[in-house]
């Protein structure tokens, strides 16, 4: 430490770029070491104001998690992707229950005969359980928020679908590896085909109908085809009829046409 | 995760607290610990930033991309002094983000390599005793008259510590040339002194 400082006068000068050369040189190697000198540069206070303004802003920003990150990284757009991180915390009681009735659904297929097919009636529904939830005036305390958005309406709907459809199908699927195995090597997929078509159909529905309404629709449509079956071989077993690879073809079908219809009537829109 | 976040202890700090404690409240999230800092450090880093670069934009921009810095990366700070200062670790990040403040601004056939680790030309520490008392000595006299390249060249490597290839990039001119000039004003400088 050196035993002398810089006067008033030198540091005022120092702050405003009139000291010369070498005085300038020693000024700086001084006030690295000298707390007290360096106290004494004088600065505009509105400047540290607005500097300190203008960090706060960045520093005060929540940091990004993980996965919100590595969704920026694949080139999700930075709000699509905080949208699609925030949106299963929306529903974090939907996938609780989800994850209660799976649970049920697998202690049942291990107890009851026959229960891997209720298994499967089930699966289809669940995920549009969760697009039901996604969105609409009935099912989000936020709606009234969200639809002044310019992010409201469809692009809206679709993601937060696809953000609820991934951890649902994740389940279903980690569930259908779970179930004690029958059948051919593509059966814990088997249910994949009408779910993704009953999704499609009710976001396409959705267009002229509230999704609530839409999901249920759709929804109803699969409990009747499922009852139907059931009455008309008079057999409970008869459900296995709707995932045989005939159905499986129809409804790989129905997939195509109802993504063709959704995307040509996104694209008709704008 | 947030339950993790909030268990952190924030450890106390006050306007009087030392840039060591200030920086590791800082590191556990403090954005109030920062605002001090800043207050503290922000007056003369933007002076000595401006006898650097004659555009108070740029400066202004590096001094903010400074304390984002220091945010971000105020656990890697370990105090060398006793009484916790971190003006010289403050300044380092400082400058180096002036230099890629200025990369960015348009020079772009300088390219784009990453800032490289410490590798003064000369001795900084030595150096640094003479330049604290040079006001009155002949030395004071012998910097005053180098041309204006030859003085930059001085400064950028080693009042600041910054690499050839960051000196280069400050001054907007080859790396070869920061070698010369800088051997060039030692030669001038001992031929004053003699």
């Amino acid at each position: 430490m050196t035993a002398w400082h810089l006067t008033r006068q030198q540091l005022d000068d120092y702050a405003d770029g009139r000291l010369d050369h070498a005085m300038a040189m020693s000024a700086e190697a001084h006030i690295l070491d000298c707390p007290r000198c360096r106290a004494g540069v004088p600065a505009d206070p509105a400047w540290i104001r607005a500097g300190w303004a203008e960090l706060r802003d960045v520093v005060d920003r929540p940091r990004a998690s993980l996965l919100e990150r590595l969704l920026t990284r694949i080139g999700v757009h930075e709000a699509a992707a905080r949208l699609l991180v925030a949106t299963p915390m929306l529903y974090r009681a939907w996938l609780l229950a989800m994850v209660v009735v799976l649970g049920m659904a697998l202690a049942t297929a291990y107890n009851v005969n026959g229960g891997t097919l209720m298994f499967f009636s089930l699966a289809p529904v669940l995920p549009l359980v969760g697009v039901a939830l996604a969105y609409g005036r009935w099912v989000d305390p936020a709606h009234e928020f969200t639809s002044v958005t310019p992010m409201a309406g469809q692009r809206l709907l679709f993601l937060r679908s696809l953000a609820v459809l991934v951890p649902a199908f994740a389940l279903c699927l980690v569930t259908a590896l779970l179930l004690p195995g029958h059948g051919p090597g593509w059966a814990p997929v088997a249910w994949l085909l009408p779910a993704l078509s009953l999704v499609t159909g009710s976001l396409l529905l959705s267009r002229w109908v509230p999704l609530i309404m839409a999901t249920g629709l759709t929804g109803t449509v699969w409990t009747g085809a499922l009852v139907s079956t059931v009455l008309h071989h008079e057999s409970r077993f008869a459900a296995a009829y709707l995932f045989t690879p005939p159905a499986q073809a129809l409804y790989a079908v129905l997939l195509a046409a109802l993504g063709t219809a959704c995307i040509a009537a996104r694209a008709r829109r704008a | 995760m947030k339950l993790f976040r909030r268990a952190r202890r924030v450890p106390d700090y006050d306007a009087r607290s030392s840039d060591a404690e200030l920086l590791s409240a800082i590191g556990a999230g403090a954005a109030d610990a920062l605002e001090i800092l800043h207050r503290r450090h922000a007056p003369w880093l933007g002076a000595r930033l401006r006898y650097r670069c004659a555009d108070p934009d740029v400066v202004d921009a590096a001094l903010q991309d400074a304390f984002l810095s220091i945010w971000r990366n105020a656990r890697t700070f370990t105090p060398r002094t006793a009484d916790g200062d971190a003006a010289a670790w403050i300044w380092t990040i400082a400058i180096r983000q002036l230099v890629s403040a200025l990369r960015r601004r348009g020079n772009k056939w300088i390219g784009d390599a990453a800032l490289e680790s410490y590798e003064p030309v000369g001795d900084a520490s030595a150096e640094d005793l003479v330049l604290v008392g040079i006001e009155h000595g002949p030395l004071g006299a012998a910097l005053n008259n180098l041309s204006p390249e030859l003085r930059l060249a001085i400064q950028a490597t080693i009042l600041d510590g910054l690499t050839v290839r960051e000196a280069a990039q400050l001054l907007g001119v080859p790396e070869g040339t920061v070698k010369t000039r800088v051997m060039r004003a030692k030669a001038r400088l001992r031929e004053q002194l003699t």
